[in-house]
């Protein structure tokens, strides 16, 4: 009788001992899978650039603005620059980088002014006399406008300036570029819009 | 009879702890269910949009609590499109047209955002039911260990048929 009861928890203790082996691989090897998961995303999502997210403007018409020249002449209106190509470029007197990628807009503006294409500065929070002096200072001869309560800014989801847009003659935008432009994706971007006249 | 229930809190502990949970659970939903309070003043109104709106400037900071200019122009923005008549989805839907949905600080409950919102309720009754399973293996475990009059089914079928005897005896014996 006692004999039986002993052997029992015995039995008992066998047969978890044969569940055992199957079980612990199987626990480690969802453990692995979760940290590999885990440390896949992380080194993805770490090594990202979290500014550089696909702008949803992309492929979609251009936000309209009307805006007036930073000297107060006149009124530039996107709508009406419609069948050309349309870069705007945000910037502003206090952005270290935009001074870092002004020769590469000098370059490709002096190369493209007269080709149909239009070039928009687009002020971002600056101060206006400031603005000018820059402007002076760099010998920018494309139109630049001030954005009162950063309204453009906002339509077209500035993250942080220096930012270009590129529109097509449709109107539409084709590329985004967040962080300072070089001259060889200015020049490649429009030579994209300008198939019948650079070609 | 006041005391019944009582007991059987105290018998079955566990039972107890499970009822409370459920209803602490329900309550939750039910608040997350109603939402924040309605906003009564045009500034709350604002708040409210400017809360659920990521300062595209800044990391990680809503446009209600930044103070960064962009923010504030969003803010102004927001005014002026309630003033305008529009409805804070719609203007909501205006800065995810210009940002993209990562401006929304509260994901959309489609597409992948709603796995954001499905994924603690899952995780968490996958919890519970693993919580669940181990403590009454570690009970049938605690029950065969001991032995004891718990551990019935592992009695022989000669054990049984030995009470049955004496049993019968007892009866037979007794009146």
């Amino acid at each position: 009788m006692t004999g039986s009861a002993r052997a029992m928890p015995a039995a008992a203790g066998t047969a978890a001992d044969q569940r055992r082996p199957r079980r612990v691989p199987l626990l480690l090897a969802t453990v692995a899978a979760v940290v590999a998961l885990a440390a896949w995303l992380l080194s993805v999502g770490l090594q990202r650039d979290p500014t550089a997210i696909r702008s949803p403007l992309l492929g979609r018409p251009a936000p309209d603005f009307a805006l007036r020249t930073l000297d107060g002449d006149r009124v530039v209106r996107l709508g009406d620059l419609q069948g050309q190509v349309v870069v705007v470029n945000f910037w502003a007197s206090w952005c270290a980088e935009c001074r870092v990628e002004h020769p590469a807009l000098n370059a490709a503006w002096s190369r493209f002014r007269d080709a149909g294409v239009v070039f928009v500065g687009v002020d971002f929070q600056d101060d206006r006399r400031g603005a000018l002096a820059y402007l002076a200072e760099t010998g920018t001869s494309w139109p630049v406008v001030a954005d009162p309560g950063s309204r453009t800014a906002l339509a077209y989801g500035v993250y942080g300036i220096p930012e270009t847009f590129f529109i097509g003659p449709d109107g539409r935008v084709t590329a985004k570029q967040v962080g300072p432009v070089t001259y060889d994706q200015l020049v490649r971007e429009i030579t994209r819009l300008l198939p019948g006249r650079s070609g | 009879m006041t005391l019944r229930p009582a007991r059987a809190w105290v018998r079955r502990p566990a039972a107890g702890l499970a009822v409370l949970l459920l209803v602490a659970l329900g309550a939750v939903a039910a608040v997350a269910a109603r939402g924040p309070a309605p906003a009564a003043t045009p500034t709350d109104r604002v708040q409210a949009i400017a809360s659920g709106l990521r300062c595209p400037t800044c990391r990680d900071l809503s446009v209600a609590d930044s103070p960064a200019p962009l923010a504030r122009q969003m803010r102004n923005q927001i005014a002026e499109g309630l003033q305008a008549g529009k409805s804070p989805e719609a203007i909501r839907r205006e800065f995810v047209a210009a940002y993209g949905e990562s401006v929304l600080l509260v994901p959309p409950r489609r597409g992948v955002g709603l796995v954001a919102w499905v994924a603690p309720a899952l995780l968490l009754a996958g919890g519970l039911l693993a919580a669940v399973l181990v403590v009454r293996r570690w009970r049938a475990r605690g029950a065969a260990a001991a032995g004891g009059p718990s551990a019935t089914p592992r009695t022989s079928r000669a054990d049984r048929a030995l009470l049955q005897r004496a049993l019968a005896r007892f009866e037979e014996d007794g009146p």
